[in-house]
């Protein structure tokens, strides 16, 4: 005990005060923290803030305007992506092992931060009346700061004192997940909050009447929550199958685009269109690749099979500008990209067989998911979108991304080609996207878009956004993946070449992996500032996540007056921002630390 | 029957040239050494008979294919031609059992037991299959070379080419490489190897060349190339090193 008090101060002093300059460094920072933490408590804690503003808004922060009625598909878009999180995290499961000595020990430090900051808390805070006049006030009363600092004291001295015990278990770190998740569902269950009822008269009851918090969302959490844990183990039971690590990732692909055109949407489908021209265009693309899966080897084929991708290729440029349908467009230009893979793959009847199941699966699923996209939605919703809110954010975050990165690959790998059209086409793309500013592009994507898509194609605003987001972020990925292209020594490139390996082999084996790796710091933080750059879309009329707690919230009347309250909105915003933003950089570091292995 | 014959092989870099009309016949089963000073075009042509540098004039015929610009031919005189490079040049993100077994799956088509059976197989003649599951990284540069020297066996390469393959090893790690090299040799190999080792020269090499300012100036066996050479070019060359 002594010795450990000796170590730690002698640590702290070589660490804090081990020269005059770097002790007055450490007493003027430590100072400054102090102050503006109290000067933040004491702005958030006087009487004039409302705090009910924030918590009372929960479901407009979260899908603004999307019926109650239909809110089962929010859940379901929630619950599928836990579901597949549990699968993922069983099947992934790490050996990496939590020793109990180490909870402990933040335990106690996060103890002792939360009795630090009590200590410090401001007793009193001034602010501005409605008159001009400063009012002071207590917001930290003794009793509160006692009521803090007794059951922390007692919280960290018990993990304190089982250091010195025996007690020594570990826990594989993967289950430490439902720890992190258990914890905020049973608070949901628990913790009572003032809330804003209102009385037959539709008048406010006065003083509020304190509730659970969450009272309508506790039972969906807590089915999400279980479904987690029985996904877990399921996982833990699917581990062994052979090609169930290929069978998840695809499902990762596949999710977003299932909710945004199945579950949240609503699509409302028109058999006629179904019978008439779904299924004969499906026929007709399944038929083609199983001809050319099944003749590809054939000698008179094999003569002409450039002539005949140069054929389907112009066909599909074709085609993308007709009057077809969207799904007989989607299809060309998959049979275009699939006939150049099949010579490489279809060379035993093995690899057509299963080239065949895929293309099968491929365009069923291709099908299913634009029936669900280009139908028209069932929810309606006042204004021009049916997603508002934070659900509006992560849409664009996610499906900004999701589109976004591949493209920047594309991109990055075209600047790098060989071929001077290419190299032209892309620089050119990348150049004019990044010297314009996101917010001209947005402008374009609301006002001028239309004009340059063909006759009769109308896309929703959201898609349109969605369209300039992924060339602008595409753009600024495909610059960071450069760079990390320039990073990869010729001679990878010449040990690929020298063991036979074809172009698309070398880089996707050998030169992507390698470059990505060494460009993951600066491709999260374009990540980062494409989620935070999300928040622009409002000056063309969308309500993202910001626009709510600036815009809605802050000239909300009905059914209770929360003119003005747009301080505590806007802290609100700027923590949850802040929660995202820095659990994808912890992430990010991880990953990197992981992939770091074998670096020298 | 000579398996690699080259004709008059001619290469610029711009308007320097660095070979000058090379040509010559290397026979099933030979161990060829070629040495010379930098910059005498040594390196440049060994690249040239797997196509990582592009000869200009003249003819290189591989096992009866002709190096043109046609990507099969190129492709297939690849896989029968294996290489390594002075600077190892493994994949750093792969382990050292997936950098042998990529191109066997990728490129031959194995499944991946078979290539793991290989790759273990050739760790063990090269003396290393402790190493296998360790990245290249966390090799010291004698166990990265020999890996290299496996990764390039498991393509089953009928002709071998070393470029320079000791030239950035601590001297006591040399050795180890080598020996590799003389296994491989005495197995019936045939080799082309640029080095300035010349007791590997004198011992295992079948013939001897020495390259100088983009020119074949001598060709000779270990024997008279060391006691008795023809050119005086060769004796200041020997004078300089030995």
């Amino acid at each position: 005990m002594v010795d450990l008090i000796k170590k730690n101060s002698k640590l702290l002093r070589e660490s804090l005060f081990s020269s005059v300059g770097s002790s007055v460094l450490t007493i003027a920072t430590t100072y400054l923290v102090i102050n503006f933490f109290r000067g933040m408590l004491g702005f958030a804690l006087t009487s004039d803030k409302d705090w009910l503003a924030v918590l009372n808004n929960m479901q407009l922060y979260m899908v603004q305007a999307y019926p109650e009625e239909d809110f089962i598909r929010v859940w379901l878009s929630v619950g599928l992506t836990f579901v597949l999180a549990g699968l993922s995290i069983g099947i992934w499961r790490s050996d990496d092992r939590v020793k109990s000595s180490q909870v402990f020990n933040s335990l106690f430090k996060g103890g002792l931060g939360v009795l630090f900051f009590t200590i410090i808390a401001p007793t009193n805070s001034s602010f501005m009346g409605n008159d001009g006049s400063v009012i002071t006030e207590e917001v930290f009363s003794m009793d509160t700061r006692l009521g803090i600092l007794i059951p922390v004291a007692i919280f960290c001295a018990i993990f304190f004192s089982l250091r010195f015990t025996n007690i020594d278990f570990s826990v594989n770190s993967s289950d430490m997940v439902f720890f992190y998740l258990f914890i905020p569902v049973a608070l949901l269950w628990f913790i009572k909050l003032p809330t804003i009822q209102l009385d037959q008269n539709n008048e406010r009851i006065i003083p509020d009447p304190v509730m659970p918090i969450a009272e309508t969302t506790k039972i969906p959490w807590t089915v999400i929550f279980v479904s987690f844990l029985v996904s877990y183990f399921v996982g833990m039971y699917l581990k062994n199958i052979k090609s169930i690590k290929s069978i998840m990732s695809l499902s990762w692909f596949l999710l977003p685009l299932l909710i945004f055109s199945w579950i949240f949407k609503k699509p409302q489908i028109d058999m006629s269109v179904v019978l008439g021209s779904d299924l004969p265009v499906f026929g007709v693309f399944l038929l083609w690749g199983f001809l050319v899966i099944t003749f590809v080897n054939n000698t008179i084929f094999k003569k002409y099979y450039s002539a005949y991708l140069g054929v389907t290729f112009l066909l599909t440029l074709v085609g993308v500008f007709s009057g077809l349908p969207m799904l007989a467009k989607t299809c060309l230009l998959l049979i275009a990209l699939f006939s150049v893979v099949v010579p490489a793959v279809s060379t035993s009847s093995q690899g057509k067989r299963s080239l065949l199941i895929v293309w099968a699966v491929a365009l069923v699923t291709l099908t299913f998911l634009l029936r669900g996209g280009a139908s028209d939605s069932g929810i309606v919703v006042p204004g021009s979108s049916i997603f508002g809110g934070f659900s509006l954010t992560w849409l664009l975050a996610i499906f900004g991304t999701y589109v976004s990165f591949p493209l920047g690959v594309l991109l990055a790998l075209g600047r790098n080609s060989k071929l001077p059209i290419i190299r032209i086409v892309c620089t050119g793309i990348i150049e004019l996207t990044r010297s314009v500013p996101y917010i001209t592009w947005l402008f374009f994507a609301s006002v001028t878009l239309a004009v340059f898509l063909p006759a009769g194609v109308e896309f929703n605003l959201i898609v349109r956004v969605l369209m300039v987001t992924a060339f602008f972020s595409g753009a600024y990925f495909a610059e960071n993946i450069r760079g990390g292209l320039q990073s990869i020594p010729k001679g990878q490139y010449e040990a690929a070449d020298a063991i036979g390996m074809s172009p698309f082999q070398k880089i996707s084996l050998i030169i992507m992996p390698q470059a990505l790796r060494a460009v993951i710091p600066t491709l999260v933080s374009s990540a980062i500032t494409a989620f935070k750059d999300s928040s622009l879309v409002t000056i063309i009329g969308l309500f993202d996540f910001l626009t709510i707690g600036k815009t809605v919230i802050g000239n909300q009347s009905i059914p209770v007056n929360f003119v003005g309250h747009d301080r505590e909105n806007l802290i609100f915003v700027a923590i949850v921002y802040w929660i995202f933003t820095f659990t994808l950089s912890r992430r990010s570091m991880k990953v990197e630390k992981k992939l770091g292995l074998g670096e020298r | 029957m000579s398996i690699i014959q080259t004709k008059n092989v001619k290469k610029w870099f711009g308007d320097f040239q660095a070979l000058k009309g090379i040509s010559m016949d290397v026979a099933e089963g030979e161990v060829l050494v070629i040495a010379g000073p930098s910059g005498s075009g040594k390196s440049t042509f060994i690249r040239c008979i797997n196509r990582l540098e592009q000869h200009q004039e003249g003819q290189i015929i591989v096992d009866g294919i002709e190096l043109t610009n046609d990507l099969k031919n190129i492709e297939a005189i690849r896989s029968e031609v294996g290489m390594v490079f002075q600077s190892f040049n493994l994949f750093p993100h792969l382990t050292v059992m997936q950098n042998i077994t990529l191109a066997q799956i990728w490129v031959r088509k194995k499944n991946r037991s078979e290539a793991e059976e290989k790759a273990m197989e050739l760790l063990e003649r090269v003396g290393i299959p402790e190493q296998a599951q360790k990245f290249p990284g966390q090799l010291s540069g004698g166990q990265q070379q020999r890996v290299a020297i496996a990764r390039a066996l498991a393509m089953e390469p009928k002709i071998m080419l070393f470029d320079e393959p000791t030239s950035a090893l601590d001297p006591e790690m040399i050795k180890e490489v080598l020996d590799v090299m003389k296994e491989l040799a005495n197995s019936g190999m045939t080799m082309i190897v640029v080095t300035h080792e010349m007791g590997f020269a004198k011992e295992v090499a079948d013939r001897v060349m020495l390259f100088d300012d983009g020119m074949l100036v001598e060709e000779n066996t270990p024997e008279e190339f060391f006691n008795n050479p023809k050119s005086d070019r060769t004796k200041l060359f020997l004078s300089q090193i030995l």
